[in-house]
């Protein structure tokens, strides 16, 4: 028999319950039919005509693509440098050091990350990443078969992510500095 | 000899405080010693000695330690006899007063350390300065003029018997004491660094509170212009208070700094000299072992440097300093015979330009034999004799720094162990400075160490070229001049002026940053006479822009092999300046001017694309300049020449197709090459810009592609077959 609600209230509170219910079985249900997998968090951008990828836990920060100052005779991948939380920190053109030609859009923020070595530097990018996860197993992997900075990895949507090695990629360069003239 | 329990507290500080009267003493023995003083300047010198043995007798009794106070009143009487007439100090007199210092100060700090208990007798310490001591007949002969018995009395005294008994604790002058009783603070390091963080946060927020009240004051003159005066009156008298009263403010957050600064530079640093006074002694003891004659001249030494530079920095000095009285000076007879003073001079200069320290070591020697070098080197196996026969002269002269270099065949005290110079560019380089090495075959060698330091804030001039405003360490700006036809000499390849009867080369800013073509000075541009190093240059800049007392940090790993820049320091509105380094700007400039062959202007807003675009053209040959919006642009091809210019279609203020309609419409720059480019895809807005007459169009998206280096050829060549 069903049990009529008297009032108002007592009719909201019945329909709570009753969705709470739902939610907890829904859950139950999950646990014992599937084992939750192994996630990497990443933050992900378009490069170009790409989608591209840093470890979230690299990120620092996203910041406002400006105050950078240029260096003049500098390497061609930095942009300049800037200053952020006290530090002086170089602005580097990720896509120059991918050794990519440009993006589809003027990049308009920076993201300051650790570059592996416990230095920071600022990357920029077209707009600020987006954050998500890979399947850890799918990550590994990629990085056994990858030789260079950027692990190619599919994500459970069969979409092609390039996710960025920051120590690789750093550890591949040599010094910023170009021949004065 | 066993200190009291109650003044062993105090006794550490009279070390401390001890060794540097000592020094002090030193300092005047060696003084002493050398020929050609006045006999007013003898008086005084000993006069100042005798008071500052008096003071360390004094200390040392009123502690207890009647050991040190003996030894003092030995030196004291030794002193005596010269007193009273006084005349050049005979070296053996020195070689006694020196040693009866040392052993003073040993016995100083073993009684520092709580060691006092374990020390000899001191009847045995003064028994072995007199057994150290020569004959007193032996020391008058050998300084002393003839019939001259001072010095003979003076050597007679440390050889006499003990002294009567000492002064009385009371009746000694505590004045060494007085500061030594004072107790102290220990801090680490870490926490000062981070407290001159917090002055340096503290010194942009006045910055920050200048450019605030500036704010307020454009916003009084904006409101006044609204033509509303009556209405705004109120307001604006409000606001023109407070910028006063921010002012204020701003200024005296400006005096707390400065205090805050100048107390924490007292606590972190101290003077070159307490480094350099003791390597005085040690030039003259070794320079007397090998039997050379040496002289050390300081020049800078009251510049104040972190005392952690310091103390890394000592054991480098050192190190030059024993190198160059054993491998650089000649022995007195050779000196003679090669026309040189047979005293050979040591130089040690030292000079601070913004947050580089510049130490020099240079001797009049023979200089470096690099034959000898070659030779050595190859013997040593420290390279093959096929690549000797590749190095330069400069190469095989840095082959000095190598570990196991060394040119002695026997190996004595002072070198011939292979370790010495491998050892300083370490210590150099662990400090991130470096160290070069020049000479001169006959007339000596330089060593010149550049290391950085990051204590307080120093004076930096502020210029601009073209739109990038540059620091220059104000210590290295000698003079400021504008430009006249009359001191110039324009030459094919650069230009000089007249300057204090000499011709300096004039080096322009703006191009030496790679920014702009190289460009005569015109008449009334500012030159500013940079000094580096002993070089000079006239420097063209486009305006100066004022000084301001800065704090230079280190650049980023990315760009600090860039030798053109030295650090960087934070400007009121918290943009960072580049501080340019003085001895680049003065190095030689011929060798590394480029002959440019194609010439590409990149206009764009954009930072990023510019710095892409940059990249792109300079990987395909191309010399890269760059103009932020279309009317610098144009201001740019007044005085430069360009193959090709690459521009932004959607730019403020004026956009790519206004300035090629700008470009068109000037006889030089009618047919010039301009690609647009652009992140409009579509077929409308390219047909757009080429309308408006530019010679390609890309997208963003084909610039990611890499296709602007083929579409720029492509443009240039159909232009040239049109022409």
């Amino acid at each position: 028999m069903k049990v009529t609600p008297r009032t108002m209230e007592e009719a909201q509170e019945t329909e709570a319950r009753e969705l709470l219910e739902r939610r907890a079985a829904r859950l139950r249900e999950q646990g014992e039919t599937a084992v939750e997998e192994a996630v990497h968090w990443i933050a992900e951008f378009p490069l170009g005509e790409e989608r591209y990828a840093l470890s979230l836990e690299t990120l620092r920060a996203a910041l406002p693509l400006k105050m950078v100052s240029p260096v003049p005779l500098s390497a061609p991948h930095v942009v300049g440098v800037l200053r952020f939380q006290g530090q002086v920190l170089a602005a580097l053109s990720l896509a120059s050091l991918l050794g990519g030609h440009g993006w589809r859009q003027d990049p308009a923020v920076l993201l300051v990350v650790d570059r592996g070595d416990g230095e920071l530097c600022a990357l920029d990018c077209e707009a600020i990443p987006r954050p998500t996860t890979l399947p850890m197993s799918a990550v590994e992997a990629a990085r056994v078969r990858a030789e260079g900075p950027v692990m190619e990895v599919f994500t459970q949507d069969r979409q092609l992510i390039h996710l960025i090695d920051l120590k690789r990629l750093f550890a591949s360069r040599g010094t910023g500095g170009r021949n004065a003239r | 000899m066993p200190v009291d329990p109650l003044l062993q507290g105090l006794v550490a500080g009279f070390a401390v405080e001890a060794q540097e009267v000592v020094q002090k003493v030193t300092m005047d023995l060696l003084e002493l010693e050398r020929d050609g003083l006045e006999t007013d300047a003898l008086a005084k010198l000993y006069v100042r000695l005798g008071r500052h043995l008096h003071t360390l007798k004094g200390s040392a009794a009123s502690l207890g330690m009647q050991d040190l106070s003996d030894i003092a009143h030995k030196l004291e009487d030794a002193l005596a006899p010269l007193k009273a007439n006084p005349q050049k100090m005979p070296r053996p007199v020195v070689d006694i007063l020196l040693h009866g210092l040392d052993l003073f100060m040993l016995r100083a700090q073993a009684h520092a350390d709580g060691r006092g208990d374990a020390l000899p007798d001191p009847a045995a310490a003064l028994a072995q300065l007199v057994a150290d001591a020569p004959p007193p007949e032996e020391a008058a002969a050998m300084g002393a003029p003839a019939g001259n018995t001072a010095a003979a009395e003076a050597a007679a005294a440390i050889a006499s018997p003990p002294p009567s008994p000492s002064p009385s604790p009371a009746a000694a002058e505590p004045e060494a004491l007085a500061e030594s009783a004072d107790s102290g603070w220990r801090v680490s390091a870490r926490q000062v660094t981070s407290l001159m963080r917090e002055v340096e946060r503290l010194r942009e927020v006045r910055l920050r509170f200048e450019e605030r009240g500036r704010e307020l004051d454009r916003v009084v003159t904006l409101l006044a212009k609204q033509g509303l005066l009556a209405e705004t009156a109120e307001a604006r008298s409000l606001l023109a208070g407070t910028a006063r009263t921010l002012r204020t403010d701003g200024e005296e957050t400006g005096d707390i700094v400065e205090a805050l600064e100048e107390g924490l530079k007292a606590i972190t640093t101290r003077p070159v000299r307490t480094i350099l006074d003791p390597l005085q002694r040690m030039v003259r003891d070794l320079s007397r072992q090998l039997g050379k004659e040496a002289r050390l001249s300081v020049v800078g030494s009251e510049v104040s440097l972190d005392r952690r530079l310091l103390e890394k920095l000592q054991g480098a000095l050192v190190h030059l300093l024993r190198n160059a009285v054993d491998h650089g000076l000649e022995m007195p007879v050779q000196r003679e015979r090669a026309g040189k003073h047979h005293e050979g001079a040591l130089t040690m200069r030292v000079e601070q330009q913004g947050n580089l320290l510049y130490l020099e070591c240079a001797d009049d020697g023979a200089g470096i034999d690099l034959d000898r070098v070659r030779k050595v080197a190859e013997q040593r196996g420290v390279v093959t004799a096929e690549e000797t026969a590749r190095l330069n002269d400069n190469q095989v002269r840095d082959l000095i720094f190598r570990a196991g270099f060394s040119t002695r065949t026997d190996v004595t005290d002072t070198s011939g162990r292979g370790v010495g110079l491998d050892a300083v560019r370490a210590s150099v380089e662990a400090l991130q400075g470096r160290i070069e090495v020049a000479s001169t075959p006959g007339q000596g060698t330089r060593f010149m160490l550049t290391l950085p330091v990051d204590l307080g804030s120093s004076p930096v001039l502020v210029v601009r070229v073209l739109e990038q405003l540059v620091g220059l360490p104000m210590l290295a700006v000698e003079a400021t001049q504008l430009a006249r036809a009359d001191a110039l000499r324009l030459g094919k390849r650069r230009a000089h002026m007249e300057y204090q009867g000499q011709l300096l080369p004039v080096v322009d800013l703006g191009a030496r940053l790679g920014l702009r073509a190289l460009t005569p000075p015109a008449e009334g541009q500012p030159l500013l006479i940079v000094q580096s190093g002993g070089k000079r240059v006239a420097l063209a800049v486009d305006a100066v822009v004022g000084d301001r007392d800065l704090v230079i940090r280190p650049l980023p790993s990315e760009v600090r092999d860039v030798p053109a820049w030295q650090g960087a320091a934070t400007l009121s509105r918290g943009e960072l300046l580049l501080i340019c380094r003085p001895d680049w700007l003065v190095s030689d400039t011929e060798k590394t001017q480029v002959v440019a062959q194609r010439r590409a202007l990149v206009v764009d807003d954009s930072l990023t694309a510019r710095a892409l675009h940059r990249a792109m053209l300079e990987a395909g040959g191309f010399t890269v300049h760059l103009a932020a919006s279309g009317a610098r642009a144009l201001d740019r091809l007044q005085t430069d020449t360009y193959d090709v210019v690459i521009c932004d279609l959607d730019m403020e203020e004026m956009d790519g197709t206004q300035l090629i309609a700008k470009l068109r419409e000037r006889r030089e720059t009618a047919a010039l090459p301009v690609i647009l480019v652009s992140a409009h895809d579509s077929a409308a807005a390219r047909e757009r810009g080429l309308a408006a007459g530019a010679d390609g169009y890309l997208s963003k998206r084909e610039c990611a592609a890499g296709r602007l280096l083929a579409e720029v050829l492509d443009v240039m060549s159909r232009r040239g077959n049109r022409a």
